[in-house]
């Protein structure tokens, strides 16, 4: 099980994204804004990073920029409602291992962190 | 009607994902990429909507209105400030600018532009909310927007209160700046507020 940083602006989708995580058996911190992720994942390291992008200040993507050169191995699975197919790339183009579409399902979730996690344990980032 | 922090960062959210949804239509519409800001939500009455609405688009407007109906029922608006109304055609077509006097094909355009986005974000309300809009033939005005908003006041029988969702969207570059507005019945917003509660307690039970 894994130490999984949410980030979302929004309390309601870290609530769904924790409701989802802990029963699954993952341990769950939580930050509203990139600045706060930053420090959080500066401090506690987590496994895995649950990334929204749509936020104020500071968007996702930049947010996945200044990580993954905080910590190139940083495993960043991005959590939004932006279906552009840009979006995606842009996400991969920055580290993303995985990409889920809002609104949350635990199927969806879990599924993606799964599979970024495996994909670390397998080196395959 | 006040909305609470929680209210109203359920609002935010459902609003998002649906904005989320409307950019990617206006990307597919136009082949370019839209960065989309935070929706900005908050609810005003009627006659306090026009400073509200200053803080994102000024002046002329370029107004595309769908009347939606169903359980909850009002009225739509995409607002867009004539010039990024003119980059918007620019994009989709050799239309020509959206003047007052701009051609039929312009207004077509834009009115079609506005149906689609207005749908899109609508849609995903419907979808989350499990309620059903049916939507009227949308039209264009090009109009001042005290003018807009006057035109809202007039028949109005029963008090009537704005959810504004302000959100500024970029394609390719170039700013279009604009906002949608829906205006309800107190009826209409007391149900919809309820259903996005109703959808948010759902989302966190699943």
């Amino acid at each position: 099980m894994a130490k999984i940083l949410i980030v979302d602006d929004s309390a309601l989708s870290r609530r769904v994204s924790r409701r989802i995580l802990e029963p699954a058996g993952h341990t769950v911190a939580e930050a509203a804004d990139g600045l706060s992720a930053l420090e959080t994942y500066s401090l506690d390291r987590p496994d895995l990073v649950l990334l929204d992008v749509t936020m104020t200040e500071m968007d996702g993507l930049e947010v996945l920029n200044q990580l993954r050169a905080m910590d190139p191995l940083a495993v960043v699975v991005m959590a939004t409602a932006d279906v552009q197919s840009s979006t995606r790339v842009l996400a991969e183009a920055g580290g993303a291992v995985g990409f889920v579409i809002k609104p949350l399902t635990a199927e969806t979730v879990l599924r993606a962190v799964a599979a970024a996690l495996l994909g670390q344990a397998g080196g395959a980032k | 009607m006040i909305l609470s922090e929680e209210q109203k960062d359920s609002v935010t959210e459902l609003v998002n994902i649906a904005f989320s949804r409307t950019a990617a239509a206006l990307s597919e519409l136009t082949g370019n990429r839209v960065d989309l800001a935070v929706p900005d939500v908050s609810a005003y009455p009627i006659a306090e909507l026009l400073p509200a609405l200053g803080r994102f688009v000024r002046g002329e407007v370029a107004t595309v209105h769908q009347i939606f109906g169903g359980p909850v029922s009002g009225d739509a608006f995409l607002l867009l400030d004539i010039a990024g109304a003119a980059r918007l055609v620019d994009l989709l077509s050799d239309a020509g600018a959206p003047t007052t006097h701009m051609g039929a094909s312009a207004r077509e355009v834009l009115a079609e532009v506005g149906n689609i986005l207005l749908n899109a974000c609508l849609g995903v309300f419907g979808d989350l909310l499990q309620v059903r809009f049916t939507f009227t033939v949308p039209r264009l005005h090009l109009d001042s927007l005290g003018s807009m908003l006057g035109s809202l006041e007039i028949g109005g029988d029963e008090i009537r209160h704005a959810l504004l969702i302000g959100a500024r969207f970029h394609v390719r570059g170039s700013e279009v700046t604009g906002c949608m507005v829906m205006v309800l019945g107190v009826t209409s917003l007391d149900r919809f507020v309820e259903a996005i509660e109703n959808w948010a307690e759902r989302a966190t039970q699943s």
